[in-house]
């Protein structure tokens, strides 16, 4: 027994010098608390990500918002992009882009949350503040032109209009806190953001208004960039890395090549026109976005011209209308005035054409379509899925009943 | 280079030899010698265990099965002789001081054996205790197998294990299954022992080209192992605590044994060659097969294309040569001090233009006995594995992405004299390099202390270290990609473990013996990996990460995980025919949620040797053993997989940002599985039959599964949840029968079989998703996972097919494995060796066929897309014989939906895993000193049979997922013819 007992001690005696050394801290560096960002020093870096989450929701949904539209023809092997072209955008393949979406509206709403927690007083004299705002309401924005629901933070469904509604509140935060600190920049942004989501929930006068104080030349944009893969413009990568979808097969094709605000090209191997990832459409390559950095417009001079001349057009000022599309052309170098049209359906048709050009592949498209069609003066979407459902991870995870796709 | 290579090795060798024995001391006693061979042939039988029992004195038998004990202290002892696939025996002997005895040993053939011992996470186990399936593949099947790796060797070898080769990629590691599946997201891969040092159980991460990951099982030269022991279920594997319930593979090396340095020396010559690729009935094997001369397309314009850059041999496919060498030396001296040290080097080629495994490894196991009740063993090993590949899978630049869409292939260019076809260079697609260089150092050392003849402890300490440079270059001036571009990952996984354990053996009182063993382990698991990536050359050159315009640190894992646990367990004998085992780990992992703290998993198990009672006819059956066990073991989840956290990204070109990452779950927690196991081993007509049977059923508790959230939460992802329920259970039989015995003719068959019921619980109401397009999910009722979409309801119907969403499709994986063998032994001197493998019941996703049906390019669409343009022509008379699952499958109307699901296939298969024969060289043809010799030629993957009409019914992209299986042009596995030398001096 005097062995045991020696022997005994002396496993307790290894075993303990084992375990001191031992240091039982388990690391991981890298993915960031929830709490560590509950720091000024964290805020500017916080607004960006708001940034970043907006442009890679966009730039990922031009392409597929784009072959739904009939902005662009798929010429890959992508199922789900093979469905948006054909008309068809069920649950099952808007999981990324929903996703995407609201965790950009998220995000920036659930920062303005920590902001005014972790700023306090120093909330609105903070230069990051207004961008927050702006980026709530972009992202809202966005969900509002091409969601059929509108579902807040896990909640029930309600009518997508609600996003329209958030967006213009968090965009007048944003005009009013910009214009407090002299961002103009900013407060232009926020009064086109301002401007087209009044007018899609029918506030023409005030729509209007807002727009006639953003500048012509004025340019706000979705940031893209080169420097990491999550920063690239996706429509660039597959129609520059890939060949996954064209610009064949769509009206732009019948439009002038050199049309500034819709350029395309073939793509020649040897004397053959290039086909696409599925071997077999012909590859018309977009040209409008020349780099995987490629801004996307936002809001831009253009665009608050084109939505006057729609109030115009309502209000059946076919010349006023004509005129401000003509100041909308002269934003661009090379296109000449159009001709006032005669009758509403011809002005339906040019304000129609010419929003299509100006917005090209910025993921507008289909929310113009969607209520034109509403109001039956486009049939394009007639017959085909008219905006993106509630997604099928949504429906699987949000213990509300969803309305059928 | 080989050789010199393998020269300087040998010198080490020797210089290292020469120091050994030196570290040994002398000892004093009596001395028993003798030798062991098999009843019956008398076959002398190399590295046979001798002992004494109850002491520490052990040697291993020599090539000519001699053996001599030193150092035994005088009196009666009772000296034992065991050999994997023999039944051992023991012989009570007298010895006097410094005397010396003399005893021979002739042990019976037998699968089935009840004595000796098993390694277990106690310590050393009587087999006949022990109330789980036990399974051993031994040295003999190691041999004839002409297996080059461990996973090749598991494949088919006994009955639970599943190996699927996941592609043909040179190198590419399999996926392992012990008894299926049961978890979901913390993988299933058993825990490997090397030498009794925890070791990394799982995979590099997977090449961006290649699609496909390097396994460190593999590291192992199938050379060097002895043996290797099968832990199936957590019944079995309770006491390895959480993260065993995948099953626990012991990994045993070569050892030393005591004598003069014997050296042995294997040369293997072959070649891989692969067969017809993809259909039958297309004729040009996915235009692998042939790639001369002018194709047509199957597109309603009949696309005529050309290869130009097509091999003058009209093939892209050519033998790949196979050359291996093995060099090995064992002794001892008379102290105790033994050694075993091994070179092994493997050049092997592809089949196709590029692709190649370069393997370098050398192995030091070294034993000693430095004082009485003392023995040390050092196990150390490097492995240098290279292998070179090609772009594979879901890869823009794949070689079966691009070659078998004929026209569609990315690779277009000129060249072609017929300016009327559409021109490819598919050659371009060799141009990018596909690396995975790993280093793989193993170290353990292992103190066994016996200071009586009852207690015995043993303390190991090891570490495991690998490290991959995992490399893909497009290089500057490529087709697809001119600029170029690289993607490089570092990967770095260190293993630190130490494990004590302690067994007290005594006879409690007249026919109740115990045995209570104690210990614990601390496991330390770090890994480092680095993503990278670099666009955009400025020229050409090999280029580095430096050499690209755009550069990229596209991912960054730096992680330390702790995992410490202690166990104890009691096992009472009765008359040592029934024994009854009770024990428990309790684990801590710094992974756990707050809510979790020590993890405590039990276990009890009972076998009864029913054929030791008198009242047992043995005349008929002479071993039978009845053993059940129920016991649980766990998965843990990963590093802050319970904290919510952000990511660090780039907004606004390169501006710092974050953006959400996972939102956590503090009340996670390791699943558990706890599992019942009911069998028995029996043996009988003189060791000619052998049968094991075991039946289990697994339940999996809590399982973490990562359930979707609400997106409209904000993040994206999914959340493990410790939620649901699986179910995995299952038969498990093996029958080895010697057909015949005899002097000239040894005829031995063995048939292992087992069937799986997988299925999951509750799983939370909804269908998980694994791989979105993969179409696998993990469904309430079904497998796990499952195929699950759209089905055509009428498939063989001649209609237009009616199709229903939401369908089971089938399960990933096969439910019933079928492993046939047979060796057959003339003259006493040439073996015949088969051994095949059939897998039913499972599924694989034939993506190849789903993109090129619609890029006109499958041949078994070829007629049904032609019946159905006539009829959009107007003429619907062929229509008639073109059944409703071809009309899905094949339609050229690009407004019907075509769906993955519809090219989900039952995967059935039968495949010759290998052949062996084996000619033992008469002594009077050996030269140079020999020994012994022998010359094998051998063959793997010989044979498939199917009905799957992809490339492979096994393949699957790596890096698409990796619990779920789609073959998405992936390359097949090859077959390979090889001739082997082996050589003793």
């Amino acid at each position: 027994m005097t062995t045991l007992r020696n022997f005994g001690r002396r496993s307790i005696g290894v075993a303990a010098v084992l375990c001191a050394a031992c240091n039982l801290q388990v690391t991981n560096p890298g993915p960031i608390q929830d709490s560590q960002l509950n720091a000024v020093t964290a805020m500017p870096a916080l607004v960006n990500g708001m940034s970043g989450d907006l442009s890679y929701a966009l730039g990922n949904y031009v392409d597929r918002g784009g072959l739904a539209s009939g902005e662009m023809t798929e010429a890959g092997n992508f199922s789900a992009e093979q469905q948006y072209w054909f008309g068809i955008i069920r649950p099952d393949d808007v999981n990324p882009d929903w996703a995407a979406m609201q965790q950009a509206r998220w995000s920036a709403e659930n920062g303005i949350a920590r902001m005014q927690t972790v700023l306090g007083a120093n909330f609105e004299k903070n230069v990051d503040t207004p961008r927050a705002y702006l980026y709530a309401g972009f992202a809202n924005r966005l969900l509002g032109e091409n969601v059929c629901t509108g579902v807040i933070d896990g909640g029930p469904a309600q009518s997508d209009t609600v996003y329209f509604v958030r967006a213009e509140s968090l965009f007048t935060r944003a005009y009013t806190i910009a214009t407090a600190l002299a961002n103009t920049n900013v407060a232009n942004a926020a009064l086109g953001g301002r401007a087209s989501v009044r007018a899609w929930q029918g506030k023409w006068t005030d729509a209007v208004a807002d727009a006639a104080l953003v500048p012509n030349a004025f340019l706000y944009n979705a940031i893209f960039s080169t420097n990491s893969a999550r920063e690239n413009l996706d429509m660039a990568v597959q129609t520059i890395s890939r060949r996954e979808v064209t610009v064949f097969g769509t009206v732009y094709a019948g439009i002038s090549k050199t049309d500034p605000r819709t350029p395309w090209d073939t793509v020649k191997v040897g004397t053959a026109i290039q086909t696409g990832q599925d071997g077999k459409t012909k590859f018309f390559q977009q040209k409008k976005y020349t780099s995987l950095g490629s801004p996307v417009p936002l809001v831009k001079g253009a665009d608050m011209l084109l939505l006057r001349a729609e109030e115009r057009l309502r209000a059946n000022d076919l010349a006023g209308m004509t005129t401000l599309i003509n100041s909308a052309r002269a934003t661009w170098t090379g296109l000449t005035a159009l001709t006032a049209p005669t009758t509403a359906a011809a002005g339906w048709t040019m304000l129609q054409a010419e929003r299509g050009s100006a917005l090209w592949l910025e993921g507008r498209r289909l929310w113009d379509l969607r209520r034109w069609n509403a109001e039956g003066t486009n049939t394009f979407l007639t017959g085909r899925s008219k905006c993106v459902p509630v997604s099928t991870n949504e429906r699987a995870s949000n213990p509300n009943p969803m309305p059928a796709p | 280079m080989a050789q010199a290579f393998s020269s300087r090795w040998t010198r080490l060798i020797a210089a290292a030899i020469l120091a050994v024995p030196a570290l040994g001391q002398a000892q004093g006693g009596a001395t028993i010698s003798g030798t062991v061979s098999e009843r019956g042939s008398n076959t002398p039988l190399e590295r046979a265990q001798v002992s004494i029992v109850g002491k520490a004195n052990a040697v291993a038998s020599d090539a000519k099965g001699g053996f001599t004990l030193r150092g035994v202290d005088a009196g009666t002892v009772t000296v034992r002789a065991q050999y994997i696939g023999y039944e051992a025996r023991e012989q009570v002997v007298q010895v006097a001081a410094n005397g010396t005895v003399r005893v021979n040993f002739a042990l019976t053939r037998t699968a089935v054996t009840l004595s000796g011992v098993m390694v277990t996470a106690t310590g050393e186990e009587r087999r006949r205790s022990v109330g789980t399936a036990m399974a051993t593949v031994d040295t003999a099947q190691i041999e004839r197998s002409a297996a080059t790796n461990t996973q090749q060797l598991l494949a088919g070898s006994t009955p639970g294990v599943t190996v699927l080769a996941n592609g043909g990629q040179p190198g590419a590691g399999a996926t392992v299954r012990l008894r299926g599946v049961n978890s979901v997201s913390m993988g299933n891969s058993p825990l490997i022992y090397v030498d009794g040092v925890r070791v990394y159980g799982g995979n590099t991460p997977t090449n961006v080209g290649g699609r496909q990951f390097s396994s460190p099982l593999n590291d192992i030269a199938a050379e060097d192992i002895d043996h290797i022991e099968i832990v199936k279920g957590p019944a079995a594997t309770t006491l390895y605590g959480t993260e065993a319930s995948g099953g626990v593979l012991q990994i045993f090396t070569k050892q030393g044994v005591e004598g003069a340095p014997r050296w042995n020396l294997s040369v293997t010559s072959g070649y891989n060659n692969m067969g017809h690729v993809g259909p039958a009935s297309d004729t040009t094997g996915l235009y692998l097969n042939s790639c001369a001369g002018v194709h047509v397309m199957n597109d309603s314009a009949r696309t005529r294309f050309v290869d130009a850059s097509c091999p003058a041999s009209g093939t892209w496919l050519s033998n790949g040569p196979i050359q291996r060498t093995a060099i090995s030396v064992r002794g001892g001296s008379s102290n105790g001090t033994t050694y075993d040290l091994s070179v092994t080097g493997n050049n092997e080629r592809g089949v196709l233009p590029v692709g190649g495994s370069y393997v370098r490894s050398f192995r030091v196991n070294l034993g000693f006995k430095p004082a009485k009740g003392f023995t040390i063993s050092f196990n150390q090993s490097y492995v240098n594995n290279r292998a070179v590949g090609f772009p594979d899978g879901n890869s823009s630049n794949g070689v079966m992405l691009n070659i078998s869409r004929g026209s569609g292939s990315n690779f277009k260019g000129p060249g072609c004299t017929d300016l009327t076809v559409t021109c490819v260079l598919n050659d371009s697609l060799f141009t990018s390099q596909v690396t995975n260089s790993t280093n793989h150092f193993v170290t353990g050392a292992t103190l066994a202390y016996q200071p009586f003849d009852a207690w015995t402890t043993r303390l190991t300490l090891g570490l495991d270290y690998n490290n991959a440079d995992i490399q893909y270059i497009t290089p500057f001036g490529h087709l697809r990609v001119p600029l170029g571009q690289m993607y490089q990952t570092l990967w770095t996984r260190q293993f630190l473990s130490a494990d004590l354990a302690s067994t007290y053996r005594k006879q409690i009182a007249t026919n109740w013996s115990s045995s209570t063993a104690v210990g614990g382990q601390v496991f330390e698991n770090k890994v480092y990996s680095t993503d990278l990536q670099s666009d955009n050359f400025a020229g050409p050159g090999d280029p580095t990460l430096l050499s690209g315009a755009l550069k990229q640190i596209t991912g960054v894992t730096q992680q330390r995980v702790i995992n410490a646990g202690y166990f104890a367990q009691e096992t009472i004998g009765w008359r040592d025919v029934l024994f009854v085992t009770i024990g428990a780990r309790a684990d801590g992992n710094s992974a756990f949620g707050k809510s979790f703290g020590i993890q405590t998993y039990p276990k009890i198990s009972a076998s009864y040797v029913i054929s030791d009672e008198s009242f047992w006819p043995r005349r008929w059956i002479e071993t039978l053993k009845l053993r059940g066990a129920i016991g649980d073991a766990g998965k843990a989840p990963g590093a802050f997989d319970a904290v919510r956290t952000w990511s660090p990204v780039a907004a606004e070109g390169g501006k710092p940002a974050f953006s959400t990452n996972q939102i956590g779950n503090p009340d996670l927690g390791p699943e558990r599985t706890r599992e019942i196991e009911l069998g028995f081993d029996a043996s009988a007509l003189n060791g000619r039959v052998n049968l094991q049977y075991t039946h289990f059923d697994q339940h999996t508790y809590k399982a973490l599964i990562p359930v979707q959230q609400a997106p409209s939460l904000g993040f994206a992802g999914s959340q493990l949840i410790n939620v649901g329920d699986l179910m995995n259970s299952g038969h498990e039989v093996q029958l080895n029968l010697d057909v015949f015995r005899s002097r000239n003719l040894d005829v031995t068959t063995r048939i292992g079989y087992m069937q799986l019921h997988s299925e999951a619980g509750n799983v939370g109401g909804v269908p998980l998703t694994i791989f979105a397009l993969g179409r696998t999910y993990v469904v309430q009722g079904l497998p796990i996972p499952t195929y699950y979409g759209p089905k055509v309801m009428n498939p063989n119907d001649f209609a237009n097919p009616v199709i229903q969403q939401n369908q089971d499709l089938g399960s990933a994986f096969a439910n019933r494995i079928w492993s046939p063998g047979i060796s057959v032994k003339l003259f006493r001197s040439i073996t015949v060796d088969a051994q095949g493998e059939w897998q039913l019941g499972g599924h694989n996703l034939n993506a190849l066929a789903y993109q090129n049906a619609n890029l006109n390019a499958w041949q078994p669409c070829f007629n049904a897309q032609d019946q159905m343009r006539k009829a959009a022509a107007g003429d619907s008379s062929g229509l008639a014989t073109i059944n409703a699952l071809d009309r899905a499958r094949c339609t050229i109307n690009t407004k019907i939906a075509r769906d993955y699901g519809f090219f989900v296939e039952a995967n059935d298969f039968f495949k010759l895993r290998s052949v062996s024969v084996t000619y033992d060289l008469p002594k009077s043809i050996l030269r140079f000193g020999a020994r012994s010799g022998s010359l094998a030629f051998a063959g793997r993957n010989l044979f498939t049979s199917t009905n799957y009409s992809g490339t492979d019914p096994e393949v699957s992209d790596q890096r698409d997922d990796q619990f779920a299986r789609r073959d998405y042009y992936v390359f097949p596995t090859s077959r390979s013819f090889t001739m082997t030398l082996r050589l003793g001096f």
